[in-house]
């Protein structure tokens, strides 16, 4: 793929072959002050695999994507994504290597349109100069109605046209969490994060919003990471999961093995001492 | 009835995308052009393009300048009197420097020097946000007060301290100077607006315009999807300040003639910034609305409310009583639509549109 080729190809050319690890977290400690948010956890997501991270509330899931798309710096630990052990990395760096998210409590443009929204994940791939912007003509123009012709087709697959421009803070709950996963979708990104996208859903919502998990996984061959508390949203989509208690790994595997892990039984249903 | 949209298809998303989708809009544009362009300096006299139109373009640039950095990316500043300043004074040591150069060419490039100066004030911007910029750009605003008092070298060593504009030609015509007409300033001033508001819209449209908005409405996430913080904010600073220079070296060569420090002073910032509350956050429209709201009301009300007392009560009023009228007015309106619609006229204006489209059936 070459770098002016604007069609949508749902994430970048990475190199990494299938069943490779495409990120690999070895030993990441992270606190803030005094509080251990993540202790020593080591673990990899393999290319064109959904991996989840479950745990229960205060485990340190949000932090590790924090960690992983370069909001939080950790104490201790690297992380080797695509190959490439990376130091102290900001936002913006892992955006354009190919790491893109939702968030748990919506994080989108408020005052925009739910095109400019999606239009907003493709900033990284539009680079025409600000005298060409200017006249809002010939490559400027070009960039702009192309980027537009991708959009729709994200538009298209998550099923929100009637919505295209509406401003999204006047939309539905459940509908901003799909035009964030638009949003996410429109950088084609080898990694996506997904934070709790099921949270506040409803059964018919939750439903599509799996589905479109799925076909992102399966049709772009997207490796997705997903956080999420519905266990059986998550045993249905995940080839593997990781359990996370009080900042330290306590469980990795299939999700039947980790259903079986008897320190995973404990942390979520307690036990009595 | 007649603004209605239906049977107009879009067949392509540029003409989806286009900045007037409805055919009416389009048509209305050319007929504000039309009478901005030939009509106002047909029939508009002396007093009327001088101390009407002329100041309320200027404060319009200077409000999209603003409005730029304030509605669009949300970083309040409270340096525009001070940007303006730099533009004039950049502007008024150019043409001393070169008088033979056409004034229009140095009425732009004054701007580059406001972009400088703005986007070294606005490198805070990067660390700090809300009360505490506003506390950095009131900073610029009394430094370069004390740099345009205190470096003689900016108004040329004159002992009374002011620029003095002098006679400049442009294509032929005196344009600037004591004897330049006032129709040929207000067409200027008008042609800078209208292309730079084109300009504005196009940047507000496009990838820079979105990265700016993505900033304002959650930094965090505009970071993620790959907007490099500092780019965005000092960009919309030094094209805010751009903004901001153009229209002080437009206000003190096509409408002032003569200025000196107190023509930069913080109160032209507030006034600034309150035509692009009451115009409307994040909106072009809104700052036309807001700079003719603030500055044309009232003097509207000083010329027309002493009469009308006059005439209707026993009581007689001259016009700084009517002046405090109008400050009571204005202030009334930026508190209410501060409470009742934050997003100004230019939503109110929306709404009636909206309406119009669905008339007579509301659903």
């Amino acid at each position: 793929m070459n770098a002016h080729d604007t069609s949508f190809h749902g994430r970048m050319d990475d190199g990494i072959e299938p069943g490779k690890a495409l990120l690999h977290v070895d030993n990441i400690s992270l606190s803030f002050g005094g509080v251990k948010a993540i202790t020593d956890v080591s673990f990899d997501v393999l290319k064109g695999e959904v991996r989840a991270i479950i745990g229960p509330n205060g485990a340190g899931k949000t932090s590790m994507l924090n960690v992983i798309n370069g909001f939080y710096h950790p104490q201790e630990g690297s992380i080797t994504f695509r190959g490439e052990k990376r130091a102290k990395m900001k936002p913006y760096q892992a955006a354009s290597s190919g790491i893109s998210r939702t968030f748990q409590n919506v994080a989108l443009f408020h005052g925009m349109s739910t095109l400019d929204n999606i239009m907003a994940g493709r900033t990284l791939k539009m680079n025409k100069n600000f005298f060409w912007q200017m006249w809002r003509y010939g490559p400027a123009l070009q960039e702009e109605i192309e980027h537009r012709k991708v959009v729709e087709e994200i538009i298209e697959f998550l099923e929100i046209e009637t919505i295209r421009k509406e401003p999204v803070g006047t939309l539905p709950y459940g509908l901003q969490k799909r035009v964030e996963l638009g949003r996410a979708l429109a950088a084609e990104p080898d990694l996506l994060l997904l934070d709790e996208p099921m949270a506040g859903m409803n059964l018919e919502e939750k439903e599509d919003m799996s589905r479109f998990i799925i076909e992102v996984n399966q049709q772009y061959g997207t490796t997705i990471a997903l956080i999420e508390h519905d266990m059986g949203v998550v045993m249905d989509l995940a080839d593997r999961v990781m359990v996370l208690d009080y900042g330290k790994k306590i469980g990795d595997g299939l999700p039947e093995e980790v259903q079986a892990n008897q320190d995973v039984i404990d942390a979520y249903l307690g036990v009595s001492h | 009835m007649f603004y209605r949209e239906a049977g107009q298809y879009k067949a392509t998303y540029e003409a989806d995308s286009a900045k007037f989708p409805i055919f009416q809009d389009k048509l209305f544009i050319w007929a504000y052009l039309a009478i901005g362009f030939i009509a106002v300096p047909f029939f508009g006299n002396e007093f009327f393009l001088g101390a009407i139109m002329i100041p309320f373009l200027v404060f319009t640039l200077a409000a999209i300048g603003l409005n730029i950095l304030t509605g669009f990316t949300g970083q309040i500043s409270l340096g525009t009197g001070a940007f303006m300043g730099v533009g004039a004074y950049a502007c008024y040591k150019m043409t001393l420097a070169y008088p033979d150069v056409n004034i229009l060419i140095f009425i732009f490039a004054s701007g580059i020097f406001s972009a400088i100066v703005g986007m070294f004030f606005g490198l805070p911007s990067l660390r700090i946000k809300g009360f505490y910029l506003v506390v950095t750009t009131l900073a610029a605003q009394f430094f370069l007060e004390w740099a345009f008092i205190r470096i003689p070298w900016l108004y040329n060593y004159n002992d009374s301290g002011a620029i003095e504009v002098p006679q400049r030609e442009a294509f032929g015509i005196i344009v600037t100077g004591a004897s330049a007409s006032a129709e040929v300033r207000y067409i200027i001033c008008l042609a800078v607006v209208v292309i730079m508001t084109w300009f504005a819209s196009n940047i507000i449209s496009g990838r820079i315009g979105r990265s700016w908005m993505m900033i304002r409405d959650m930094d965090i996430a505009a970071e993620l999807m790959g907007v490099r913080p500092l780019y965005a904010k000092l960009s919309a600073f030094a094209v805010s300040s751009f903004y901001c220079g153009v229209a002080g070296a437009l206000m003190v060569f096509m409408w002032l003639g003569a200025a000196e420090v107190e023509s930069f002073d913080y109160n032209h910032s507030f006034e600034v910034l309150f035509m692009v509350i009451l115009g409307g956050l994040g909106s072009l429209l809104g700052c036309f609305l807001g700079a003719a709201v603030i500055w044309i009301l009232p003097v509207m009300i000083r010329d027309w409310l002493p009469p009308i007392v006059d005439a209707i009560t026993p009581f007689t009023i001259n016009s700084s009583q009517a002046d405090l009228v109008s400050d009571i007015i204005i202030g009334v309106m930026i508190v209410v639509f501060l409470i009742m619609e934050p997003l100004g006229l230019a939503r109110l204006w929306a709404i009636i549109k909206q309406k119009l489209r669905v008339w007579p059936f509301p659903y």
